[in-house]
């Protein structure tokens, strides 16, 4: 494995790989699973550019090399009580992966938490970045400003990109502040369809929800230690200055009671359930069992799922407004009929996030692309990687 | 003395071919579709940049995306030029044609396709101008967040291009986070769709990338944009200080305290004085400065915020603390701010700068400014977002006076280059376009260009769209 | 923005006036979005900003103006929302009168659409004219479909279909001369009794007459006075326009002069814009620059005097008004809370139409001149009217009335009847004839 200590050993090492045509892996500390190659490849890690550049916790904005652990990054912002709005998720628990995530994987994978639907993904926080391209150029895109429009927005192309268009060494993004409180009002007892209207109702009211989720029965039980009501529990959380939380709670049941019994859950309960949320806590269960990241339309989301239900076993729980559906499948993926679905209801993507070496082999983990789009993503990575070195993951060819 | 921008020299061959192409392009649309009398094309020669001018060799006016697509295909056989045009209002001649060019207007593509609130989208052609999203869906509590100034006129298109953004951004973002999906025709006449009603991408951000990419990848004919809902309440109030520097100084210290508004607009005196004139909505006339500070939520929350605000602004010595009493009221502060451009010409001409700095930096920049238009003997009226960064010097100048005119561009430049030197860049919403192009290299290195080009030339290899735009002309390869 | 204008060109104080307005517009685009015939049509040649540079481009050259300038200053319905809306302050009406004057003096025009101007401007300023063609118009009706279908007679077709099927030949004739008053007398004010209005609805100026004398208001219609010139004005036959202007100028500087007034009221919005700028229309006139700036600041629309007159407030009546705010009202005149606030006072229920600021596409002879746009532009403002559910549609000009009385089943009436109603006088007739109005 190579791990360059800084930028320019890694546009050297780059620069020499593209000469000798030689593939690279691009990693962080692997914990999020996107590393698989798609030919033999030499891994090279960001781990050895660690630190945290610049931060000015008056301007919000930080400045972090790739390789730094997405824990320190954290408790930095911590000590000022300001945080990465996107939340990103942690894979280690569903992927049974052991390692630091690292700040650089969550950029370019772009990682996103609950809060997502209303407060961006992690390519909406990140302002510029700095990367080795194929021919071990080091690129500077973006800034460090909120707004910019200064040319070809190569910051947005390279978030989520997931190694495969460049070696990201730098980035810069916006952080907020940590809201002081946090309230869940839950909803008792709706059956998923009710779930997603009760939900699009209570985002359509004036109180800023920032969390919008549904806990099926099946996975009730594996949050907050099974403390959530029974019966199903759709969950909505608020976030902000206390009393006026408090003020939007009441605001927030009240429209909800006309769905099903609401309970709150208090801030401490509020907190561990929307980090298991994040972190997708039911299906961190050992297995291997196919697991399924579907971003849909909010209100096709449940209608994927009981069109999937009578055709296969599988398990399933909404974040997002019920936009983002996590699937466990008993048995086999069934990536034809999954995809399938998300077609006909409208469109949206499905992203193998685990599942057996054997089945992983047989089926592209992202989503395949029309044709137009994926001819088009080729040339694009062309012009990044020339070479095509940068093979790891099956993005963009 | 700096020389004008140049633009691409006309190619000869298209220019000789004129009558054919206009005849071909009546083949593919209906006849009042194309424009293409010399009378006829003036008013299109500039946008709102309008320091310089070029005519177009015809206009085309397509009421459908396969009309559209049928342009493009039928250009990019003949490798002719186009530049789309959205309601024309850019600052940075985004629109602006050269006379080897076919104006690609979407001005008549203006129909909200859908409304769904379920999923709190609204997909729309690219022609319907900004506000009318946010009329369209205001009655349900609904609104769509980015706010250019000029979004009583710009077309969602042309927002899509030059990535806009506008007073309330600094809560909600800029176009390219209240994007889902557009339709875009691509150079060959191909359309393709990126995006839709669910979130991010499925390979790489084409989307992300498309937004404010300023018509050089594709034409944008179709968009699926966020909705939120409305907040309880909003409540613009007015900061008055004696100075610039205590202003913008206050602005760095809201953010610091992690007090974030839905908006924090600033205005100089100048500034102020010219947007009272027009709208009457009670500015203070014996300030310095004046911030215009919004915040949103239940009067509760507003209150607590706002408490918040003005024990940091008298660490200022604020001057003057309005809120505003109703609803009117601070309809018409907003009506003055955003309309600040346009009433500045009832005293001068004017061009537009648009760099952004890091907060801190504010009160620095904002004093070298002043000290670069005394050198150059002009005048400025300074009014922008403060709460992000993102400054608009407004340089006055006579332009019937072409020396005067070149020394404000002159001028302009010298701000810009600051504004990066400080750590920001060239532009923040309005996009590069032609009046920034060749300061480009004052911002990237030639190895960044030239990834950028590489780039776009995956999209249009033949430099068929917007040609003369955000690239400096030299060292294109 | 930058002009090229030569020191000779500028000699002409017309041209030196357009200049001016021209170094104000900055080509910002705000006003496309709000003009009605470009958010009808959706090019730009069909916007304010538009035709500011066509006009532009015309003068600075010292051209003759041609067909394309012509077609799309024609299209223009001077309906002024693009000064409402201009961060900047472009005088775009004067600088349209020029050009129009200006196409007009250099511009021949095809045979059938000279004729027909011809015709509107022999017809429309003169009550006696009017009156018969309006009988005539009877006759002529059944051919209307027919000329319809040959491109340059629609005009003539519109005009068939816009006369009224039944046209109030002389009812209610008012007196020349003063009126009788009620009570002490507050005021003495003239009323312009006009052209088109007083023979397609004379009662509007009577119900004026009735409202002001139950106030103490002594009215005076001074005999000599006629149209405001305004019709012609707009086609930019600028002699005639002066000719009606000095006329009429010479009669109130009379009665000025004679017992002084307080007010020269005008009941159609459209005629009131024309009047508040005789002053600017004969500015360059020596012998009548003065009078006429004088009769133009005493020019006041029903509305505006009524308001300072401090109506009493009367009891809730349960009738939804759609206020329709005339182009010449708003835009023009910017009286925009008056009208409103005094039929609330007067216990009505206000409704605002969306797109109040679109033109209806009345604009004095537009709708006869330019008939697919003013449809469309009379469709889309119906449907918003229509859409309060209102039981009756008010508005300040008679322009406005004819149009859109011509698209909905909805009774309209003009503002100041409603009043005459709320304060004494009859319920006006076309609101006896509807339907009941529905109880809410």
């Amino acid at each position: 494995m190579l791990i360059p200590n800084t930028e320019a050993d890694a546009a050297y090492v780059i620069r020499n790989a593209a000469a000798d045509r030689k593939p690279l892996a691009i990693c962080g500390n692997n914990t999020r699973g996107f590393s698989r190659a798609n030919q033999p490849a030499e891994p090279i890690s960001s781990r050895g550019l660690t630190g945290i550049v610049d931060y000015d916790p008056a301007e919000m904005v930080m400045t972090v090399r790739s390789g730094t652990p997405v824990s320190e990054v954290e408790t930095a912002l911590a000590a000022n009580r300001q945080m990465m709005a996107f939340e990103p998720m942690d894979h280690r628990g569903i992927l049974a992966t052991k390692g630091e995530p690292t700040i650089g994987g969550v950029f370019a994978a772009n990682v996103s938490g609950p809060r997502r639907f209303t407060a961006g993904a992690a390519r909406d926080s990140l302002l510029g970045l700095r990367f080795v391209n194929g021919r071990g150029e080091i690129i500077r895109a973006g800034g460090r400003v909120m707004k910019n429009v200064t040319g070809l927005d190569l910051t947005k192309l390279l978030a989520g990109s997931r190694g495969t268009l460049g070696f990201i060494t730098e980035v810069t993004f916006r952080v907020l502040p940590v809201p002081p409180a946090v309230e869940t009002v839950v909803i008792s007892s709706l059956d998923d369809e009710m779930a997603a209207k009760a939900m699009a109702a209570a985002v359509a009211l004036p109180v800023e929800i920032s969390g919008a989720a549904h806990l099926p029965a099946s996975v009730r039980s594996r949050f907050i230690n099974g403390r959530l009501p029974d019966g199903e529990a759709t969950v909505l959380r608020l976030e902000g200055l206390g009393p006026s939380i408090e003020v939007r709670a009441q605001k927030l049941a009240a429209v909800m009671e006309a769905f099903g019994p609401v309970a709150t859950l208090g801030m401490e309960r509020s907190l561990t359930l929307w980090r298991e949320i994040r972190n997708v806590v039911p299906y961190a269960d050992g297995t291997e069992k196919p697991l399924w990241r579907v971003s849909v339309a909010p209100s096709a989301g449940y209608h994927l799922v009981s069109a999937l239900r009578l055709e296969a076993g599988i398990d399933a729980f909404y974040d997002w407004q019920g936009g983002l559906v996590w699937m466990r499948m008993e048995a086999d993926p069934e990536a034809e009929l999954v995809r399938r679905y998300i077609r006909a209801l409208g469109g949206g993507h499905a992203t193998l996030i685990r599942a057996s070496e054997a089945a992983h082999a047989e089926i592209p983990t992202f989503e395949p692309l029309p044709d137009a789009i994926a001819a088009l993503s080729a040339r694009v990575k062309e012009k990044l990687d020339p070479a095509g070195i940068f093979c790891s993951g099956k993005m963009g060819g | 003395m700096p020389q004008p921008i140049q633009f691409l020299p006309p190619k000869q061959d298209v220019l000789s071919r004129r009558a054919t192409i206009i005849d071909d392009l009546r083949g593919l649309l209906p006849a009042d579709c194309v424009i293409h009398e010399a009378r006829e094309l003036v008013p299109f020669e500039t946008d709102a940049f309008i320091s310089y001018r070029r005519m177009p060799l015809a206009v085309v006016l397509p009421r459908t995306t396969s009309q559209v697509a049928a342009v493009m295909k039928y250009c990019h056989r003949y490798g002719i030029p186009v530049v789309p045009r959205g309601a024309g209002t850019s600052l940075s001649g985004g629109a602006i044609p050269q006379e080897d060019a076919v104006v690609l207007g979407l001005s008549r593509m203006s129909r909200i396709i859908e409304i769904d609130y379920a999923n709190r989208t609204a997909t729309v052609q690219a022609g319907v101008t900004n506000l009318s999203i946010s009329e369209a869906v205001a009655v349900d509590g609904f609104f769509y967040a980015p706010d250019p100034s000029s979004q009583l006129a710009c077309t969602i298109g042309g927002n899509i291009g030059m990535n806009s953004g506008g007073a309330h951004c600094l809560k909600y973002g800029v176009t390219t986070n209240n994007l889902l999906g557009v339709k875009l025709v691509l150079v060959d006449g191909q359309v393709i769709e990126l995006g839709g009603k669910h979130l991010d991408a499925a390979g790489y951000d084409l989307l992300g990338l498309v937004c404010g990419s300023e018509g050089q990848l594709g034409i944008v004919t179709e968009a699926t944009v966020r909705l939120i809902a409305k907040p309880e309440g909003a409540r613009p109030v007015l900061f008055g200080f004696s100075t610039s520097e205590e202003a913008g100084a206050c602005v760095a210290d809201i953010i610091a305290a992690g007090i974030i508004p839905v908006a924090i607009e600033f205005m100089d005196k100048p500034a102020i004085e010219i947007c009272e004139a027009f709208a009457k909505a009670g500015y203070p006339l014996d300030v310095g400065a004046l911030l215009i500070v919004e915040v949103e939520g239940s009067e509760a929350e507003m209150d607590a915020t706002l408490e918040n605000i003005v024990e940091i602004a008298r660490r200022h010595q604020v001057m003057t603390v309005r809120e505003c009493q109703s609803a009117t009221e601070a309809a018409l502060i907003w009506k003055g701010r955003k309309s600040a451009f346009g009433a500045t010409g009832r005293i001068a001409d004017y061009i537009c700068m648009d760099g952004t700095v890091p907060l801190g930096k504010l009160s620095y920049v904002l004093k070298k400014t002043s000290e670069i238009i005394d050198r150059f003997g002009l005048r400025v009226a300074n009014v922008f977002h403060a709460g992000d960064g993102n400054m608009h010097p407004l340089i006055l100048f006579n332009a019937n006076d072409p020396e005067e005119a070149m020394k404000a561009e002159e001028a302009g430049n010298e701000i810009l280059k600051l504004c990066v030197d400080a750590g920001g860049c060239l532009t923040g919403e309005h996009g590069v376009g032609i009046e920034k192009r060749d300061l480009m290299r004052h911002q990237y290195t030639p190895a960044e260009l030239s990834q950028q080009m590489a780039v776009r030339a995956a999209f249009d290899e033949g430099w068929i769209l917007n040609p003369s735009k955000v690239f400096p002309l030299e060292g294109r390869g | 923005m930058q002009t090229s204008f030569t020191p000779e060109q500028l000699e002409d104080p017309h041209v030196a006036e357009s200049e001016k307005i021209l170094r104000r517009c900055v080509h910002c685009g705000f006003c496309t979005a709000t003009c009605p015939t470009y958010v009808t049509l959706g090019n730009e040649l069909d916007s304010p900003r538009g035709r500011i540079y066509l006009i532009k481009d015309m003068l600075e050259n010292g051209r003759a103006a041609d067909e394309e300038v012509a077609t799309h200053i024609d299209r223009c319905l001077s309906c002024l929302s693009c000064v409402t809306t201009c961060p900047s302050g472009v005088d775009y009406m004067h600088l349209v009168d020029h050009a129009r004057v200006h196409i007009e003096n250099t511009y021949r025009r095809p045979l059938i659409d000279r004729l027909i101007r011809s015709l509107l401007a022999a017809v429309l300023p003169y009550p006696a004219r009017f009156r018969t063609a309006l009988t005539l118009a009877k006759f002529g009706r059944p051919f209307a479909p027919l000329l319809k279908q040959v491109k340059a007679l629609r005009p003539l077709a519109a005009m068939l279909y816009l006369a009224p099927q039944s046209a109030p030949v002389r009812q209610e004739t008012v007196m020349r001369g003063a009126q009788p008053i009620r009570g002490i007398r507050r005021g003495r004010v003239a009323i312009l009794s006009g052209c088109a209005q007083s023979v397609l609805d004379p009662g509007i100026n009577s119900a004026t007459i009735r409202l002001l004398a139950r106030f103490g208001i002594e009215v005076i219609l001074p005999e000599g006075e006629g149209c405001c010139g305004a019709l012609v004005h707009h086609m930019g036959r600028e002699e005639e326009a002066l000719d009606f202007a000095r006329r009429n100028v010479d009669v109130w500087t009379r009665e000025i002069d004679n017992k002084s007034l307080d007010a020269i009221i005008i009941t159609a919005s459209g005629c009131g814009t024309t009047i508040k700028d005789y002053g600017h229309m004969l500015r360059l006139d020596p012998a009548y620059a003065e009078k006429a700036a004088r009769v133009s600041a005493l020019a006041s629309d029903i509305t505006e005097y009524l308001s300072t007159l401090d109506l009493p407030r009367q009891e809730q009546r349960r009738l939804n008004v759609a206020y329709h705010s005339a182009c010449s009202m708003q835009h023009g005149q910017k009286i925009t809370l008056a009208p409103k606030l005094l039929l609330k006072n007067a216990g009505f229920t206000v409704r605002d139409p969306a797109e109040g600021h679109l033109c209806c596409g009345s604009a004095g002879t537009y709708n006869i001149l330019q008939p697919d746009i003013s449809a469309e532009l009379k469709a889309r403002k119906v449907k918003n009217i229509e859409a309060t559910k209102p039981d009756v549609i008010a508005t300040g000009n008679i322009g406005c009335m004819t149009q859109i009385g011509s698209g909905t089943a909805i009774p309209i009436v003009h503002t100041v009847e409603l009043l005459d109603w709320a304060y004494g006088g009859e319920k006006p007739a076309k609101l006896t004839f509807a339907k009941e109005p529905a109880k809410h």
